[in-house]
């Protein structure tokens, strides 16, 4: 095993409290930088019509939770996408860089939050625990930034894609700019 | 703060591998950190096309199909993936088994792969799969792999190689819970449980090593009177109990990845193997008296 270098602390028992998880990868601007480097957007949001949100959901099989199409566009024909997708427990705000053709170029969640909607079970027992680490105070959601658990799904992304693409194909591809 | 969030760090995230898969890079030029969170994405891409159960291009699909009529010529990381499969196989006495996806899919944990008809009979292993020398695979009889015990902290591995190979020192990459860092910083990582979301969760510190969770309790339901899960033991090919969370701490994911299902499977067994690869798992089972936790393995 070339693992000589391998140094791993288990700490249990120690234990801490997280209230909700929640992670910011990336801002907006951040995200449209990245993906469109170089070129300029333009604001191009649209207000769905009835008819047209009954057919991308028609067209996807997936429900048009905001009327609102968060999109930009570029002089190439590209399009810069905002949604947000909420599942069970989390919701997850992403964006997704189309191409001129509607392919999907790109696509990086922005954030990332989590919450069970209630308050924290904290046993009385373990509050000995909190904030003990090697003598320094845990700062729980700046320190921690790894959870290993339940995998998180990712299968509302992936609808929200097939929603976003229905969009464009049916609103934004047609559309002059 | 001494973990992970020292600057400059970028981190970004995508949907992979039927998860929220994150690539931190720490102590880099901004352009080239994004460089290298690319191709560490690309290589988890890639794995998640070889190797996925239901995308009809992939390797494992391809075998599924074909494998046991002629040998399959896979691409060299499936066939790596499919060794480190069978040492794991051997080593657990067939604990852990990539050969399980048919009872995945009788359980409906998988939708059954198409034009992969299998016919019943006796129940197939890992025994009866054949790696050949040029990357061929060949299977004895009629069986469905399914590597989703394992392909992911195989996916985990490459996108960490694919960060050293852009010059970056100090990462961490983080598949749903499945871990790898690299670098001289310490990461820290709450592991939650079966139990409670909401409950306390202890916390694990991890300096260039890999740490992999697993549970079936968000996959646990009942079928023909039985409760059944996403992970199964490959002696019994019965589900594993669902209220046990597994995180194994070891110096390659792949190997963390594969070890929770040894664990959850038979604790007992695993602790020899454990040994064997250095490795660390912490259990967790709401009935155990104290915390509920419990540590086995070769670092204690």
């Amino acid at each position: 095993m070339k693992n000589a270098r391998l140094l791993l602390i288990p700490l249990s028992p120690l234990a801490l409290v997280t209230p909700a998880y929640a992670v910011t990868y990336l801002t907006v601007e951040q995200a449209q930088t990245l993906m469109f480097e170089g070129s300029v957007l333009t604001r191009d949001t649209r207000e769905l019509t009835a008819a047209q949100i009954q057919a991308i959901e028609s067209d996807s099989g997936v429900k048009v939770i905001n009327p609102q199409v968060n999109a930009w566009h570029d002089s190439a024909g590209g399009w810069f996408l905002l949604d947000q997708v909420i599942g069970k427990h989390e919701f997850i705000n992403y964006a997704v860089a189309l191409d001129a053709s509607g392919a999907v170029r790109q696509l990086e969640i922005l954030d990332y939050h989590e919450s069970y909607g209630g308050e924290v079970h904290l046993p009385a027992w373990r509050r000995q625990f909190i904030g003990k680490h090697h003598g320094s105070a845990l700062q729980l959601n700046g320190d921690i930034k790894n959870i290993s658990g339940a995998t998180l799904s990712c299968g509302h992304v992936t609808d929200g894609v097939r929603r976003l693409l229905a969009t464009y194909a049916l609103v934004l591809a047609s559309a002059e700019h | 703060m001494r973990s992970c969030s020292l600057p400059p760090s970028i981190e970004r995230a995508r949907p992979l591998l039927g998860t929220v898969v994150a690539v931190r890079v720490r102590a880099a030029a901004p352009r080239a950190a994004h460089r290298a969170i690319d191709q560490a994405f690309a290589a988890v891409l890639e794995i998640h096309r070889l190797m996925s159960f239901q995308e009809e291009e992939s390797d494992v699909s391809r075998l599924n199909r074909a494998a046991a009529h002629a040998p399959v010529t896979v691409h060299p990381h499936t066939f790596r993936v499919l060794a480190w499969a069978a040492r794991m196989a051997q080593l657990s006495q067939g604990l852990f088994d990539a050969s399980i996806g048919s009872t995945l899919v009788k359980w409906g944990m998988l939708a059954a792969p198409r034009a992969a008809p299998l016919c019943g009979g006796s129940r197939a292993s890992f025994r009866d799969i054949e790696l050949r020398n040029g990357q061929q695979v060949f299977f004895k009889r009629p069986l469905w792999i399914d590597l989703g015990g394992i392909a992911k902290g195989y996916a985990v591995d490459r996108a960490v190689a694919a960060l050293h190979a852009c010059g970056v020192t100090s990462a961490c990459v983080n598949a749903g819970g499945d871990l790898r860092t690299a670098g001289t910083e310490a990461e820290r990582v709450t592991i939650r449980t079966a139990a409670s979301p909401l409950d306390v969760l202890p916390l694990v510190e991890i300096r260039r090593g890999a740490l992999a969770t697993s549970c079936s309790a968000i996959s646990a339901r009942s079928h023909a009177g039985e409760q059944v899960g996403c992970h199964v033991s490959g002696q019994t090919h019965r589900a594993v109990n669902a209220r046990i969370t597994v995180s194994v701490l070891a110096a390659r994911c792949v190997i963390a990845d594969a070890l929770t299902k040894v664990v959850l499977a038979d604790e007992a067994a695993a602790a020899p193997l454990l040994r064997r690869f250095h490795a660390v798992a912490h259990v967790h089972h709401p009935d155990r008296p104290g915390t509920g936790w419990r540590t086995i393995g070769g670092l204690q």
